[in-house]
């Protein structure tokens, strides 16, 4: 698949995937709000089953194009974009396109945790009962899953009904990623998912981010290159508005192939 | 352990949209409905005022003989009201946000807040039934009040200043409010006791017959000076509150500033915080005065009533609203005095949205300078 | 250098001044309070009665309730209320305190409550049948008789309300419905004869009565509610005389021209329309406050409708109420009549004020301080909670049914307790749609459909301002106005700190929520 040139970033920064590898295929993505650019010419294509890093100075834009991928921006009017993102081969912005439906295909863990000021169980059940047309058993069956999937279940099964905010930080960041997983989400965006937690709280999150690769897509952002190292297979440098260079994590880290970023992940940012 | 498998039937997803767009377009129209009959208020005086005045059914000499004196009536029962209120209002705003403990204002400001919702009519038939009578009884004393009453305060604050300082420390200026009370209440007491004699000594045994024949004032007993009494202890609360709001939202930084260079609180009061809040303390007073053109069972119940044009607050007046409560219950549907009950009502709403816009916006654009300044919204 | 300047010992005249207008305003609340509670309270107390004698040798008994400094010169007058309309041809007396000889307070001075004529103060001679009633007997065991007769009575009149609610009405509307029924015409002619029956046992006997000055008085025992002699009282016998009275109070309807009994149609009244009031007011404030800050595209154009509502709050109250006797009663009333009740035209059925549209009025009064509540309520909610729900796939509504609302409730019940709160006190436009001095019917009852929006209603505010400024006899009816009064503010005050412990319980809660 060709690009077009113009929005060809920087050589040595495009990995190409095949694109029946990848999940998400953003093709000159641009985004402004109300008349202000905040991405440009944006082309990258997310790996299926792998945790992709989105790093970059505050700013950058790294959140926004998070937030674009599962349209949460369509809340703010002033919001407007240009150029494609597929989801599996499929324009997400595409008029038969339901949101609803995209949302839930494209989870998304946000950088406060934000559970429902209701009990445990009814956090996760949330989404399902959207869904509806389950059986009692069965959401209990798939809540149980969830929470456990989130490694969550052995500290609140006795709690279920609890209310959410008795919770700790991290147990709440775990419940929200539970939340998600209930509902078999494709994708899963983290916009800097342990940024507010202690160091215990985001070691198990980063552990939980690993071992949920297998089954479903990642894409995390974190403004914390230590974590973007422990934890992405593949990583992408974002700098005002623009990808500066998308490699293999290791890559990228040990052997930047642009000034820019080895400026950045070494600290020396003018 | 089960994995769930994706779910949701497509006939179940288009029906979640439909409901979705369905319940938003329910509550667009219910939303423009509900809010179209609320502003409908304005819309129905002006239909039903502006083709008689257009039309001339109703004559200008006429509008003029019959709403110039309750509209004189109304500015005056405001005036006095505010003359009452405002000192008693900005005062205790600007001890409460200032000098006050936080623990005596966390009690006080709610309570005063609450005395907002003070039924009128209860206010009003104290004022007429038995404030009015009394104070005619006592007309020197609660005339000698308005001036001991301040003196009492000022003479206390020289007390304390000559106080040692453990005495100070038991009676802080930070619960002045509270400890001045018990000298406030024993000096109403003594100048009530004392008036019988200095009247006697001065007026010859009556202010009231005094004023009469030495001065050629009326006294009614229900008078101006009475509503104003009564409606500022009505409008007091809601003007408190908001010039509280005004002056506590000061960015305290500005404040410290002028105590860092040795200003007393008092000094910095007066050079930095009431200008930066100047604002704010004008919305509350044009709140407080669109509020008391408005009310009406106060007035109707202590005002007497009358369409006399003085300018003694000895006298009485008639107001527009009192005018309208009392009249157009009467007034035949489509009447001439029906429409001219209909234009003084349209004045009235025209005044109050007016003040109340004024204040609104003043107080956003003060809202936004806090914000600038850095101090909590 | 500044650290050795000494420190000002005081802020000066103006900070002084401005802590007395606090202590001022706290001491004119407090006064105003406690003049409405004491005022209010004292009615029901069952005050001392004294036996005057005048130097000019008058006898009389009464109250003592004020004193007041003589017209001409020196000395004080006090007014005395003494009761014994039917005797004296009025119920007040000023007396000059000078020219009065001596005060006493005999314990066998009896206050007797009548259905006509008001209070008798004096002595009970006897009790009896009409015919053979003699003054000849122990004032103890004539007290003893009296107050066996009256409870007797009392339970008399309980057995005939319970015989005209439970049998006689049924079987009217049993007979309503069908005119023919035998039965029921059978039953209803033996339970009238029951009904006789009691009255006539009710009747017949007499209490004589006599005046300090010496006047006797046969008083059917029928009229008479209640009796007590407040100088043999014990003060739990008071306290409970005392309760008694606030009940009746709270439970009776007025008599005397609203100068006795109590104020229940009044509470009613009040409490049925505010209740229609908010049930108008919450789903509509809460719709509109939804749609201003969840649907409503956030531009200009809201941020004026926006202004506009909240200074709605701010506009007088007697202008609703003339927008709601000019469209609701003149407007909507009168094609109502038309089109339904022509049959009744030309007497006016909803073209006239009433329950409805009184409701209406208020709603309207009140809708922007809860559209202002819900709408603060709604931004309060933090934007992580709707984008977490919008994220596992729900709709807008889903968000907002599901999660926003939910959430917002609270505020939503402080707007409406709020509005309920100034509804209750609002009576300016209540003298435009639909209040009424007496009203005999109370807006509820059996007969179809039960609730009648088109009635006239009594209202607490109005029977304030009208018992105090339009009665007959103001001064009999002080007490109970004062009573009246003290409940409204109670009411009032009660719903506002609902309202502010809603408020402070809804932040917290919101505040308590761990950040990390």
């Amino acid at each position: 698949m060709t690009l077009p040139s113009r929005f060809q970033p920087s050589p040595g920064s495009i990995i190409d995937f095949p694109p029946e590898a990848s999940c998400f295929q953003i093709e000159g993505l641009g985004l402004s709000y109300s008349g202000k650019p905040a991405l440009r010419g944006l082309s990258l294509r997310v790996p299926r089953h792998r945790v992709t890093a989105f790093i970059g100075p505050s700013g950058c834009g790294k959140s926004t194009l998070l937030r674009a991928l599962n349209r949460l921006h369509d809340l703010n009017e002033e919001v407007s974009y240009e150029g494609k993102i597929r989801l599996e081969g499929e324009d997400i912005h595409a008029p038969e396109v339901a949101v609803d439906e995209l949302r839930r295909r494209v989870g998304m863990v946000f950088q406060v945790p934000n559970p429902f000021p209701m009990s445990i169980y009814d956090n996760v059940a949330f989404g399902l009962r959207l869904q509806g047309g389950l059986t009692r058993r069965r959401m209990d069956d798939i809540v149980e899953w969830a929470l456990n999937a989130a490694a969550l279940w052995d500290e609140v099964k006795d709690r279920l009904r609890a209310s959410a905010w008795s919770l700790s930080g991290g147990q709440q960041q775990r419940l929200v990623i539970a939340r998600s997983l209930a509902v078999r989400p494709e994708v899963l965006l983290l916009d800097e998912p342990a940024s507010a937690l202690d160091p215990i709280s985001t070691l198990k999150i980063e552990e939980l981010i690993r071992s949920l690769k297998s089954q479903l897509t990642l894409i995390l952002v974190t403004h914390n290159m230590q974590q973007a190292a422990r934890v992405s297979d593949y990583t992408a440098f974002l700098q005002d508005g623009e990808l500066v260079e998308y490699a293999p994590t290791d890559t990228l880290f040990t052997n930047p192939s642009l000034r820019r970023t080895e400026n950045y992940i070494t600290g020396r940012m003018a | 352990m089960i994995e769930p498998s994706p779910v949701s039937s497509s006939p179940r997803r288009a029906w979640r949209r439909q409901r979705d767009r369905l319940a938003t377009a329910l509550i667009m129209a219910g939303g423009i409905g509900v809010i179209g009959a609320v502003l409908a208020i304005g819309v129905f005086l002006v239909w039903e005022v502006l083709p008689a005045l257009l039309g001339g059914v109703l004559e200008p000499s006429q509008i003029r003989t019959t709403l110039t004196p309750m509209a004189w009536g109304t500015l005056k029962a405001a005036f006095w009201a505010m003359a009452f209120a405002k000192p008693l209002a900005l005062g205790a705003a600007i001890h409460s946000s200032l000098f006050m403990s936080q623990r005596l204002r966390s009690r006080m400001k709610p309570t005063l807040e609450m005395m907002e919702a003070f039924p009128g009519v209860v206010i009003g038939f104290v004022a007429g039934l038995l404030l009015a009578p009394w104070v005619e009884r006592h007309l020197a004393g609660s005339l000698a009040l308005l001036l001991v009453l301040p003196l009492g305060v000022l003479l206390a604050a020289e007390a304390w200043r000559r106080l040692p300082a453990a005495g100070r420390r038991h009676l802080p200026l930070t619960w002045a409010g509270l400890w001045l009370m018990p000298w406030l209440a024993l000096l109403t007491w003594l100048t009530l006791a004392f008036s019988p004699g200095v009247e006697s000594l001065l007026f010859g045994g009556n202010l009231r017959e005094w004023l009469d024949a030495e001065l050629g004032i009326d006294y009614a007993t229900r008078n101006a000076m009475i509503v104003g009494l009564a409606m500022g202890i009505a409008v007091m609360p809601s003007v408190y509150a908001l010039a509280e709001d005004a002056l506590s939202g000061v960015p305290s930084r500005l404040g410290e500033g002028a105590h860092a260079l040795g200003a007393t609180r008092w000094q910095t009061l007066w050079r930095v915080v009431l200008p930066a809040a100047a604002p704010g303390i004008f919305a509350a007073v044009m709140i407080g005065a669109g509020r008391a053109v408005g009310e009406t069972m106060i007035v109707l119940m202590a005002s007497g009533n009358t369409a006399v044009m003085s300018l003694s607050p000895l006298e009485g007046m008639r107001t527009m609203a009192a005018g309208i409560a009392v009249e157009l219950p009467e007034a035949v549907p489509g009447s001439e005095a029906y429409l001219l009950l209909l234009l003084a009502a349209l004045l009235l709403f025209l005044f109050t949205f007016l003040v109340n816009t004024l204040a609104e916006v003043v107080r956003s654009r003060l809202r936004r300078r806090y914000r600038w300044l850095g101090g909590s919204p | 250098m500044r650290r050795r300047r000494p420190l000002p010992r005081s802020e000066g005249p103006w900070a002084w001044l401005a802590a007395g207008s606090v202590a001022l305003s706290l001491l004119m609340l407090t006064a105003l309070l406690l003049l409405i509670a004491v005022r209010g309270l004292a009615h029901f107390w069952p005050a001392t009665v004294v036996q005057i004698e005048m130097q000019d040798g008058r006898l009389l008994a009464g109250q003592a309730v004020r004193e007041l400094p003589l017209e001409e010169g020196h000395g004080n007058e006090r007014l005395y209320f003494t009761g014994n309309r039917d005797l004296d041809g009025e119920i007040w007396h000023w007396l000059p305190v000078d020219a009065i000889a001596s005060v006493e307070r005999p314990p066998e001075l009896t206050v007797l409550e009548r259905r006509h004529h008001g209070r008798f103060i004096g002595r009970l001679i006897a009790v009896g049948d009409a015919g053979t009633i003699d003054g000849n007997h122990a004032q103890q065991a004539v007290w003893t008789r009296l107050e066996a007769r009256l409870a007797a009575l009392e339970q008399l009149r309980g057995e005939r309300e319970r015989l005209r609610r439970e049998v006689l009405r049924p079987l009217i509307r049993r007979l309503d419905a069908n005119p023919n029924d035998a039965d029921a015409q059978l039953a209803l002619v033996e339970a009238n004869a029951r009904v006789y029956d009691l009255q006539l046992a009710m009747r017949g006997e007499v209490a004589l009565l006599e005046s300090v000055d010496g006047r006797r008085l046969r008083q059917p025992l029928e009229e008479v509610l209640r009796a007590w002699r407040p100088n043999a009282m014990s003060l739990p016998q008071k306290l409970a005389a005392w309760a008694g009275g606030v009940w009746r109070f709270l439970a009776e309807g007025p008599r005397d021209g609203n100068t006795a009994g109590g104020v229940w149609p009044a509470i009613f009244g009040t409490v049925l329309m505010v209740l229609l009031m908010s049930l108008l007011v919450t789903p509509f404030g809460v719709l509109a406050a939804v749609y201003l800050n969840e649907v409503a595209h956030q531009g200009r154009w809201t941020n004026l409708v926006r202004i506009a509502v909240r200074n709605l709050a701010g506009v007088p109250s007697i202008v609703y109420g003339v927008f709601g006797l000019g469209v609701f009663v003149y407007g909507i009333g009168s094609s109502l009549d038309e089109w339904f009740f022509s049959d009744s035209l030309p007497s006016p059925t909803f073209g006239t004020g009433g329950l409805l549209w009184a409701s209406l009025t208020l709603a309207l009064l009140t809708l922007p301080v809860v559209i202002v509540a819900t709408e603060e309520g709604l931004a309060r909610i933090p934007v992580e909670q709707r984008e977490g729900a919008l994220a596992l796939g729900a709709t807008r509504f889903e968000t907002l049914a599901r999660v926003v609302l939910p959430m917002a409730v609270p505020a939503m019940l402080t707007g409406v307790i709020l509005a309920v709160a100034r509804a209750a006190g609002e009576v300016a436009p209540l003298l435009l749609v639909g209040v009424a001095k007496l009203a005999p019917q109370v807006p509820v009852d059996g007969e179809f459909p039960f609730l009648h929006l088109e009635r006239k209603f009594m209202h607490l505010g109005y029977h304030i301002y009208d018992t105090a400024f339009h009665g007959s006899d103001v001064q009999a009816a002080m007490p109970l106005v004062f009573a009246s009064a003290l409940l409204l503010v109670l009411v009032i005050l009660v719903l506002n700190l609902t309202a502010i412990f809603l408020r402070h319980h809804f932040r917290v809660r919101h505040g308590v929520q761990p950040r990390p």
